[in-house]
């Protein structure tokens, strides 16, 4: 009981907490904005490590951390774009070309990992090329404040989405519209709201979001690119999600449990203590069980739109 | 929406087949399947092309490791048959898994975990009662990684039924109870052989699959030992023949299907969903734990941990393998053989052609993708007159089955759709 009690006390299980938490709340924020618009979106797995696997690309390349963000970002979007196109162009099944995405993305970035570094190891990212880490003045020497500082600077760049989000999608003309496309198209489309731009948007920001958290995954955490690194956040974003009923915030409570989680089983490797790695899983399970209950996601979620059949 | 008083079956496209010939018939189920599988090859050609691969010697290449056909002397065609059978069996169990539950309106996506129970309780077993005789031990494997298995499914489906807890959630959150108790019990656990880390102990020799091909044997120039197949294969088959005759031929199938169509008609129709939702669970978890057995028992090393275990996709997999099989039983068998087929295909182009393994990875995804999309369709004239952000399209099948499904309470017709 003491050895647990020393070991929930140490402030770096905290500011672990914290980084896993945001490293989460990044793709399960896309999923939101996804699944609000009508989009489901099981592929934020695909989209975060096709981000990852690009940021090292262009981080070994050019040793600029600004511009690996960017392109990892983009790279996130383009297969958000494809998960797109084929689910509202072509009305495919969502969950198909979502699946689809995620084994694409782990094919292609362990194809082009062979063809660019050999079937050896990724190196890892020059000096310089990493993601820094911000000292916020004044609160360092506070006793658990301080878990705040010496965070990753996408950590704070995850925060202020998180806040811009909310307010986008809840107190916002645009986000007010991307819900009544995600609950009854054919209304808005009656209004004059382009559905299938709305959508569009959505998908391709939950590519961004994702491509931004394979980046802070690669540059801010390894420091390089393994295969299949992602290993499975993806989804557990995507169980954030549904835990937080598709909200922002409630997605964040979420990935604070899973946070948790991940900081906690980085710790312990062998032993008995694994089995304590189980208790922030079945904890969600127990807490969704009793006190969430029954969710329901956005009435059109899944359904591809059509104009004129109700 | 279409006149209400239209046919309820989900399947309502197919039933304009029955005009025609088998031949016609034939033709129309294959076109969808067979040309995402040619535009697929196409679009992966690209890909190597510009990677500066030859798609004519990779593609070769691959058809010999996956289905043996047009070798040199540089391989066995046998041998890379069997690696595919041997990388479709678990595939099959998995999927199959992944479709009832599909069927039933329930998305389960933690296949993995259960085969992972499964596996465990079939070493469990393996191991504790391994002076029993092959007759008594090898079903009594089976039985623990279908009990296992069903056990995890089973959780979900209670939780499901009485709280309404999302299954998407809780199947992946018990993915991860069940692998770190497997590296529990692997790791320096009470099943960790003495002699190697990170693996378990063997199971008893009377738990092993027989080989299709006796170890001893020499068989193709190869010997029987090289054969990775063995008769999990049959299981397998009956495991899909089993899926088929509960869908097609029971009443709790029936049930099934209606709850998976439309919820709100089945319980107009007096079905108890929650029920039908539990049962639905323990079967798709007993599919998965079976993948878990009968990897255990006829896999190559009969051991549970190293890297199968740790890192194991097969769960995953599976999803893609149900859903391109259509969540039938037939489709399922082909698209795990089509899915172990470039497994097995992708290893030997590595080592003959010198292009990556993964390029059977993304060919699995190009062939979901032309499935989901279903380009065939877009082949219509009217497809070049509007702008392709607003191009109206003959209506989507999927969308108006769930249109009417939500309408009508369930008539007769919902038997007459194809597993």
């Amino acid at each position: 009981m003491n050895a647990l009690l020393i070991f929930l006390a140490n402030p770096g299980l905290w500011q672990s907490t914290v980084e896993q938490s945001m490293l989460l709340a990044l793709p399960a924020l896309g999923g939101v904005i996804s699944e609000r618009s009508g989009v489901v979106n099981i592929a934020m797995e695909g989209m975060m490590l096709t981000g990852a696997f690009f940021a090292v690309v262009a981080g070994i390349a050019w040793g600029n951390p600004l511009l690996a963000v960017v392109v990892a970002m983009i790279a996130g979007a383009m297969m958000a774009l494809i998960h797109a196109f084929i689910s509202i162009r072509f009305r495919a099944d969502q969950i198909v070309s979502g699946i689809a995405i995620n084994i694409f993305a782990l094919g292609l970035t362990n194809f082009l990992k062979d063809k660019f570094y050999g079937t050896s190891d990724v190196p890892s990212l020059p000096d310089g090329a990493h993601l820094p880490f911000v000292n916020l003045p004044g609160v360092n020497g506070i006793p658990w404040v301080g878990i705040v500082s010496q965070q990753n600077v996408i950590v704070y760049v995850a925060v202020v989405l998180l806040v811009g989000i909310n307010i986008l999608l809840f107190r916002s003309r645009l986000g007010l519209r991307i819900r009544a496309v995600g609950e009854r198209p054919q209304a808005a489309d009656t209004a004059g709201i382009n559905v299938y731009l709305l959508r569009y948007g959505a998908v391709i920001t939950s590519g961004l979001l994702s491509g931004l958290a394979g980046a802070f995954l690669a540059m801010g955490i390894v420091g390089t690119f393994n295969t299949g690194m992602t290993a499975g956040k993806g989804y557990i974003a995507l169980a954030a999600m549904i835990f937080g009923r598709w909200t922002p915030l409630g997605a964040l409570v979420g990935c604070l449990v899973f946070g948790f989680g991940n900081a906690v089983s980085a710790r312990i490797l062998t032993g008995s203590s694994l089995l304590w790695g189980m208790i922030p899983y079945l904890l969600t399970i127990i807490v969704l069980a009793g006190l969430v209950g029954r969710s329901s996601p956005p009435a059109a979620d899944g359904i591809p739109y059509e104009p004129g059949v109700e | 929406m279409a006149s209400p008083s239209a046919p309820v079956d989900g399947k309502q496209r197919r039933s304009g087949l029955l005009g025609m010939s088998w031949l016609q018939r034939a033709a129309t189920s294959l076109a969808l399947p067979l040309s995402s599988i040619a535009i697929s090859f196409a679009l992966g050609a690209v890909v190597i092309a510009v990677t500066g691969g030859d798609p004519l010697l990779a593609y070769t290449k691959l058809l010999c490791g996956g289905l043996g056909l047009g070798c040199g002397d540089d391989a066995t065609p046998a041998l890379q048959i069997s690696n595919t059978i041997f990388a479709a069996t678990p595939l099959i169990f998995a999927a199959l898994s992944v479709a009832i539950a599909f069927r039933g309106g329930l998305f389960n996506i933690g296949a993995e975990g259960q085969l992972i129970m499964g596996a465990i309780a079939s070493v469990v077993v393996g191991i504790r009662f391994a002076s029993w005789p092959a007759w008594a031990l090898l079903p009594a494997i089976l039985l623990a990684g279908i009990l296992a298995g069903a056990l995890m499914g089973g959780i979900v489906g209670v939780l499901k039924a009485t709280t309404g807890a999302n299954e998407v959630v809780t199947t992946l959150m018990l993915n991860y109870v069940a692998l770190l108790l497997s590296q529990y019990l692997v790791l320096n656990g009470p099943l960790q052989s003495p002699h190697t880390s990170s693996i378990s102990l063997p199971i008893g020799a009377g738990g092993r699959l027989p080989a299709i091909v006796p170890a001893n044997v020499m068989f193709f120039d190869q010997p029987g030992a090289a054969y990775l197949a063995n008769s999990g294969i049959f299981i397998a088959l009956a495991a899909a023949i089993v899926f088929w005759v509960i869908l097609r031929r029971t009443t709790f199938g029936y049930e099934l299907r209606a709850v998976g169509q439309s919820q709100r008609a089945a319980r107009y129709a007096g079905i108890n969903i929650g029920w039908i939702t539990i049962r639905t669970m323990l079967l798709a978890g007993a599919f998965a734990g079976l993948a878990g057995a009968v990897q255990i028992a006829g896999g190559t090393e009969h051991y549970l941990g190293g890297t199968t275990y740790i890192s194991d996709t097969t769960g995953f997999d599976a999803i893609g393998v149900a859903l391109l099989g259509q969540t039938g039983a037939l489709g399922v068998v082909l698209a795990a053989l089509l899915f172990g087929a470039l497994q097995s295909g992708g290893q030997f182009i590595q080592s003959h052609a010198h292009i990556s393994a993964e390029l059977g990875a993304i060919l699995q995804a190009l062939i979901l993708f032309c499935v989901a999309a279903n380009f065939l369709r877009t082949f219509r004239p009217q497809a070049f007159r509007l702008p392709w952000w607003r191009q109206d399209r003959p209506p989507d099948e999927g969308a108006e089955e769930i249109a009417e499904a939500e309408m009508a309470t369930p008539g007769t017709s919902v038997t007459e759709d194809t597993a």
